[in-house]
């Protein structure tokens, strides 16, 4: 064989099998948040039921963990248990919902049904959905004391992880 | 060669390399807006031409202009404030990249390795012509050393009264016939200008 052909087909075949079983682990439609590490995008937003709107600095340098939610979203509704245990559990931070979608009633029923220990917020436009890069729910950011945020979680949340993802906003051991 | 095979590797790796390029999207908030603001159709039309290039996230492949979802809507709502507000499309499409990541942009920005997207396709033109070119020149060039004559006489392929089979049997019955056909002692044909009949 010549030994020219065998080089360059070895050249273009072995990086790219290489490549393929790198990255047959990843998940192909996860696509890594531009915004971690990055100052979170400001927001004021109404609360379900009403009240004065609350806003990134009305959090006053405390960490924060900001979920996306919908009632129709059936992920969602099982990690809602987790979310409200865990915000009682670590008072020192905020947690807030985010409705993404959904129509205030619902989202008023299913919280006066299931109970809630924190703010959910509405976002009829969807505004805050865009400026945090939201693709889907339930997405949640973990924000650190200087409203930076450390890191995104795609998907239902369990006590176990929020509590790893915490000490992470909180500066503390990964 | 060291340098040839990163080459090589730097052509067959953009799926890992999309983390660091998101990472570059640009940092600074958006800047001061650099146009006269459209009105009535201009901004329809201009809000249609942004939304085409901004891929709607909750979608397969759909842009947001072409897309009926609510996060589309939403998100062509915000593109049209954007341009009523002064910012040209590079702007917003950059706002939006600062949320998304390069993902949100149907085209991908012609920078970094993703020149790769852009000139791959004319560099591999450039290359299968080039190889083509290299194997016809090989095979006409190897087809005259064959034959030991002209490579361009296509000729040169029949037989002539000079040639005889590689065959000693067959090669004798072809002299046999010629002496019989033509005269010729032997059957080996007179040189030219020999004979005067």
């Amino acid at each position: 064989m010549n030994p020219w052909v065998l080089a360059v087909g070895l050249a273009v075949v072995v990086p790219l099998v290489a490549v393929l079983v790198l990255n047959l682990g990843r998940d192909p439609r996860s696509v890594r948040s531009p915004l971690i590490g990055r100052p979170a995008p400001p927001f004021s937003l109404t609360p379900v039921g009403g009240g004065a709107p609350v806003s990134l600095e009305s959090l006053g340098g405390r960490p924060a963990v900001i979920n996306f939610w919908a009632t129709w979203c059936v992920p969602c509704f099982e990690e809602h248990a987790a979310l409200t245990a865990a915000a009682r559990t670590f008072r020192e931070v905020q947690f807030l919902g985010i409705v993404y979608e959904d129509e205030e009633a619902a989202t008023r029923a299913f919280l006066a049904e299931r109970g809630s220990s924190y703010p959910s917020l509405l976002d009829p436009e969807g505004r805050m959905a865009i400026a945090y890069g939201v693709f889907g729910v339930p997405e949640t950011f973990f924000i650190d004391g200087t409203g930076r945020i450390v890191e995104k979680y795609v998907g239902s949340l369990d006590r176990g992880t929020i509590a790893t993802l915490i000490a992470r906003a909180k500066g503390g051991a990964p | 060669m060291k340098r040839f095979a990163f080459a090589l590797l730097a052509l067959v790796v953009p799926p890992p390399l999309a983390e660091a390029r998101e990472s570059r999207a640009p940092a600074a908030g958006i800047e001061a807006p650099r146009n006269h603001p459209p009105s009535g159709a201009e901004l329809d039309a201009r809000t249609n031409d942004v939304a085409a290039l901004l891929r709607c996230p909750v979608c397969q492949g759909l842009s947001v202009a072409d897309s009926p979802s609510s996060m589309a809507r939403n998100m062509k709502a915000e593109v049209r404030e954007k341009l009523v507000a002064g910012y040209d499309q590079e702007q917003i499409l950059a706002s939006f990249e600062r949320s998304y990541g390069e993902f949100v942009r149907l085209d991908p920005p012609m920078r970094g390795v993703n020149w790769l997207v852009w000139l791959g396709p004319l560099a591999g033109l450039a290359a299968g012509g080039a190889a083509v070119a290299w194997a016809l020149k090989r095979s006409s060039r190897n087809a005259g050393v064959a034959k030991g004559t002209d490579p361009a006489g296509a000729a040169s392929d029949l037989p002539s009264r000079d040639t005889l089979p590689a065959d000693p049997r067959l090669a004798a019955a072809v002299r046999r016939s010629r002496e019989l056909a033509y005269g010729w002692p032997g059957g080996i044909p007179p040189k030219p200008g020999a004979s005067a009949s």
